[in-house]
């Protein structure tokens, strides 16, 4: 039978669930109606069998010391029960929509003000001459300069100006102060302002050579600017640290669903179906053990990277480092053992022989109910899985061989969710096939 | 009904809010707590969450511009402050703003004034604004909330913003009850209503009217109606520990022992991370040790088997079960390290004598027999004071309007062991706090014929464990309530009754002046008896025998004595 599963061939008229030997086509559809519109129950009921199966051959030392912690707490599922009513996320309110529209409200008066200054910052370091001369004569130029006669007092800190304490200018707004409430801005940051993409020298000035080269500017118009920066800087700022991380988590995002395959597969296999060999699930577990060393490996960068001892930022790096170290050691390193190859020869066998049980079953069922004997239905049962030989060009059994290769190709690449799915196309297209043949049958 | 979850649930609501990222979380000393509750440290740095900062940390500390900052603080003014503060120079890219209650408009204008850089993404309130000990426990942490009878104005505002905030984290509209003689509860009743009135349209928004189930009910009620509960000696594990050890926000301190190994110098008692102590929360000292015993036996049996490790499958074996026998192994250690410190203070203390008479004193009328042995207790040595002066006070209650009333006596007998100045004075504070003047409920069971009919078939049933004979007086007012047969004129509701809430399902019950963990027990017994039936406990913090004086003290001060005049020896 080119459609029969790999382990073994069984012939007649099968129930595609059971596995029974119906002996006649009439008998098998009766049979499929009669039994398997509950389908869901049986399919419960072997698995419960199988779970307590399971639960034998896996006898252990996690299950008993479980069982036995369990048993010592007197676990109340009760009140367990009571207590796990679901439950929604309780009453919040957002309140950003106020924030912004004051935000911005302020924020735009601040915007234009910025950009007028931005503007002239821009023209000021873009032609700025090298002669101190010419220097006064452009940037006075740009900026018209107040005029100082009548201001008698430094209108930041109020004191007189006199001989030593002379009157100077804003370069960017033109208005007057003193020298002491005077800040400077390096050229070379004000171009890094302006031109973002220009290189920055990151050699220090010395307060003297920045006072004497740098622009003169009120605090006002200082801190608009430096907080410009800073915004800038925000945006820009991406470390060797960051992009670990984000490799991290990516890693860890893959993880999850691994994680939950494994264990999807493990309990398939535990079950003794046959969608997944124990090969397919080791490669799965080899796979999450690569996700857990590269997330491993990562966070140690990431722990190992040079910071000052006692900062934030050797703090924030030994946390992410634990976190991950508890991340590999909970959820991937916890994977349940794999049976071995008997132990799963075991469960097939078992579920083969609960399959037999049956069909003996049905058939003391048949014989009990006197029911005539079909001789043509069980001399044509073998001519069905002899015929089957012949007609290769079926396009289901096309169909089959097509899926069957793509299976090939998805256990290659480790793509299990889609083994799973092409395996359940398979055997729905071999149990169409059966019907097909039953109901060709003269 | 759960707080634990519902906390919970905001935090990880905050934590996702924000998006994928290293994240940092910004709190005040009170949120702190809230967090510390529900949250280990390794669970929420499996949410990306890695540093944890105070907002009135004063230490200058680096940018962190790569970082994402969740801030979770309590609306007062002080926070806003700081937190104006913190945006006018952000250290971290941007910011998540969450206030554990409603904040005033005025104070949101004032952070989008200071957020120049735009680093602000959310301004939120949510509403986890109370511990969250249990599933159905709940505390603000204030000891002494009442000064000369009376609030303190700062400590009943935070009561009634935690109770609004319960109710909205918990989606439930409440009628609100008080407890018509204690003038503290009237306030704080008013205060709550108050508060709903002007959140009535978020409330009306979020939580749907629904018209099947009966109206749920908060109950607000006076510590002074049962002095007696908080007095006790308890024998169930929590609250022993409790009352022995002292639990905070918690945590349980074991550091002043001799020679603790250094795990253990604070260990954490919390029900929702600690599988053990939540199914052994309320089992009595008695049963944990057999738990115990069968626990370690089981492991010893594990641990020899695991000895031989002989092959390789041994070990591997041996590994792949390790981290649950680590993790088990942790955990009993840290149980057997306080049980064993418990049963020393039983021991060294007379804990069981001194409990028999306690509850003698607490369920029982034997004027003459109790006197006597109270004496014996009080002229033994090993007895502590406190002991023996929470057995005076006990006296003074039960026996407070008794003709042969001998409290002077025993006053003496107090300051001849040398008892300090403050336990002698605190006989009488207690006395004044909680004497049949101060209570509306008949606590000792004299009046009521069918109170003494019930005592009466307890006594007939035999008694099955002396040192759990007392059941708390908020029992028989929960079965009241949730019977409908609790008194409109005792307990009114504010704004009337409209006979709907009657049998209510889910109640809230407040204790102004703290709950105890018995009384935890008690509504935990209550959930299970009465199926449909979900009561949450609340008080203005968990009282064991030595906070509840300090709170008796605090609500004293300054108050004239009026009741107990005649004990002159104080």
């Amino acid at each position: 039978m080119a459609a029969a599963n790999e382990d073994e061939i069984l012939e007649g008229f099968l129930c595609p669930i059971c596995k029974a030997d119906l002996k006649s086509a009439s008998q098998l559809t009766s049979h499929f109606e009669s039994l398997h519109q509950e389908e869901q129950d049986v399919l419960k009921s072997l698995k419960d069998i199988f779970g307590k199966a399971k639960k034998i051959i896996l006898n252990n030392d996690d299950t008993d010391l479980k069982e036995a912690f369990d048993k010592a707490l007197k676990f109340n599922y009760q009140e367990e029960a009571y207590y796990s009513q679901e439950q929604v996320v309780g009453v919040s309110r957002s309140s950003m929509d106020y924030f912004k529209a004051v935000r911005s409200a302020r924020l735009e008066r601040y915007a234009t003000e910025t950009n007028k200054l931005l503007i002239r910052l821009d023209k000021l370091v873009c032609n700025m001459p090298t002669e101190p001369n010419q220097r006064k004569q452009f940037e006075q130029q740009i900026v018209p300069w107040l005029d100082g006669s009548s201001v008698k007092l430094c209108p930041n800190c109020a004191k007189a100006f006199n001989i030593t304490r002379r009157k100077h200018h804003c370069r960017l707004c033109g208005s007057i102060l003193c020298h002491d409430c005077s800040l400077f801005l390096d050229l070379n940051i004000a171009r890094a302002i302006v031109d973002p993409s220009a290189p920055i020298s990151t050699e220090e000035q010395d307060q003297e050579s920045l006072e004497k080269n740098g622009l003169r500017l009120c605090e006002h118009c200082y801190n608009l600017v430096e907080l410009r920066k800073q915004v800038q800087d925000s945006r820009n700022a991406k470390t060797v640290v960051m992009t670990a991380y984000e490799q991290m988590r990516s890693l860890m995002e893959q993880a999850r669903p691994a994680v939950a395959m494994y264990e999807k597969m493990c309990q398939s296999l535990f079950d003794g179906e046959t969608t997944y060999n124990l090969s397919d699930v080791n490669a799965m577990r080899g796979r999450i053990g690569k996700l857990a060393e590269g997330i491993d490996l990562l966070s140690k960068q990431i722990a190992a990277h040079p910071v000052t001892p006692g900062t934030r930022q050797a703090r924030l790096h030994s946390a992410i480092r634990q976190a991950a170290a508890h991340y590999i050691k909970e959820d991937l390193l916890s994977l349940r053992k794999l049976p071995t190859e008997a132990q799963i020869e075991d469960v097939r066998r078992q579920r083969y022989e609960r399959a037999e049980r049956q069909i003996q079953l049905e058939r003391r069922r048949l014989e009990a109910e006197g029911l005539r004997a079909n001789e043509t239905a069980s001399s044509s049962g073998v001519s069905v899985a002899e015929r089957v030989h012949d007609d290769d060009d079926d396009p289901l059994l096309e169909q089959m061989n097509i899926i069957r290769g793509y299976i090939k190709e998805a256990r290659k690449e480790l793509r299990f969710e889609e083994v799973a799915i092409l395996e359940a196309n398979l055997k729905e297209l071999k149990k169409e096939y059966q019907f097909q043949k039953l109901s060709n049958k003269p | 009904m759960n707080v634990i979850q519902a906390v919970k649930m905001y935090i990880t609501k905050m934590t996702e809010e924000s998006g994928p990222g290293m994240k940092v979380i910004l709190m005040d000393k009170e949120t702190t707590s809230i967090i510390s509750m529900v949250f280990s440290q390794s669970e929420i740095l499996q949410k990306e969450v890695y540093l944890f900062e105070r907002i009135d940390s004063q230490t200058k500390w680096d940018n962190l511009k790569h970082m994402k900052c969740i801030v979770f603080l309590r609306p007062t003014s002080e926070n806003i402050a700081l937190l104006s503060r913190e945006l006018r120079h952000p250290k971290y890219g941007v910011y998540f703003i969450y206030f554990s209650n409603v904040i005033s408009k005025s104070d949101v204008k004032t952070l989008a004034e200071c957020d120049e850089q735009e680093a602000v993404r959310e301004v939120q309130e949510v509403f986890a604004d109370y511990l969250a000990i249990d599933r159905h426990l709940f505390s603000f942490s204030i000891t002494g909330c009442l000064h000369g009878r009376m609030w303190s104005q700062q400590h009943l505002h935070r009561c009634a913003q935690g109770l609004v905030a319960l109710l909205l984290s918990l989606k439930r509209r409440a009628a609100v009850r008080y407890e018509a003689a204690s003038e503290p509860c009237a306030r704080l009743a008013e205060r709550v209503r108050d508060l709903l009135r002007r959140e009535a349209v978020l409330i009306d928004n979020n939580i749907p009217f629904n018209g099947d189930v009966p109206t749920p009910q908060l109950l607000i009620i006076d510590r002074r109606d049962d002095p007696v509960t908080p007095l006790l000696n308890q024998w169930l594990y929590q609250a022993m520990v409790h009352e022995i050890l002292g639990i905070n926000n918690n945590r349980v301190s074991l550091a002043h022992l001799p020679d603790v190994h250094k795990d253990f110098k604070e260990v954490v008692l919390a029900s929702d991370q600690d599988e053990f102590y939540a199914k052994n929360l309320y089992s009595n000292f008695g049963e944990i040790g057999q738990t115990m015993k069968s626990l370690m036996d089981e492991f010893q049996r594990k641990a020899k088997s695991h000895q031989k490790v002989e092959s390789i499958a041994d070990m591997k074996n041996f590994v792949e079960t390790y981290p649950l026998f680590k993790k088990m192994s942790g955990t009993v250690t840290k149980h057997v390290t306080v049980v064993g410190e418990l049963s020393a203070a039983v021991s060294r203390r007379h804990l069981l004598d001194v409990s028999e008479l306690e509850q003698e004193l607490a369920c029982h009328a034997d004027h003459a027999r109790h006197l006597q042995r109270l004496k014996g207790l009080i002229s033994n040595e090993s007895v502590t004071d406190h002991d023996a002066c929470k057995l005076v006070s006990l006296y003074a209650l039960r026996y407070e309007k008794h003709a042969s009333n001998a409290l002077p006596s025993l006053v003496d007998a107090l300051k001849a062991r040398n008892c300090p100045e403050h336990l002698v004075k605190a006989v009488v504070n207690i006395l004044e706090y909680g004497g049949a003047h101060a209570r509306q409920s008949d606590l000792f069971g004299l009046q009521d014929a069918a109170k003494i009919t019930k005592r009466l078939f307890k006594g007939l049933n035999g008694v099955e464990n002396v040192y759990t004979q007392h059941t708390p007086l908020l029992k028989d007012t929960l079965e009241d309530l949730i019977k409908g047969k609790l008194r409109e004129n005792l307990y009114p509701t504010l704004g009337g009754d409209d006979g709907y809430g009657r049998r209510p399902q889910d109640i809230i019950v407040f204790i102004v002046g703290g709950a105890t963990y018995e009384e935890a027990y008690c509504v935990h017994q209550i959930n299970q008896a009465y199926p449909g039936v979900k009561v949450v406990l609340g008080g203005t913090t968990i009282h064991n025998s030595t906070s509840f004086l300090e709170e008796v003290k605090s609500a004293m001060q300054g108050v004239h004595r009026t009741h107990t005049r005649h004990i002159k020896n104080v």
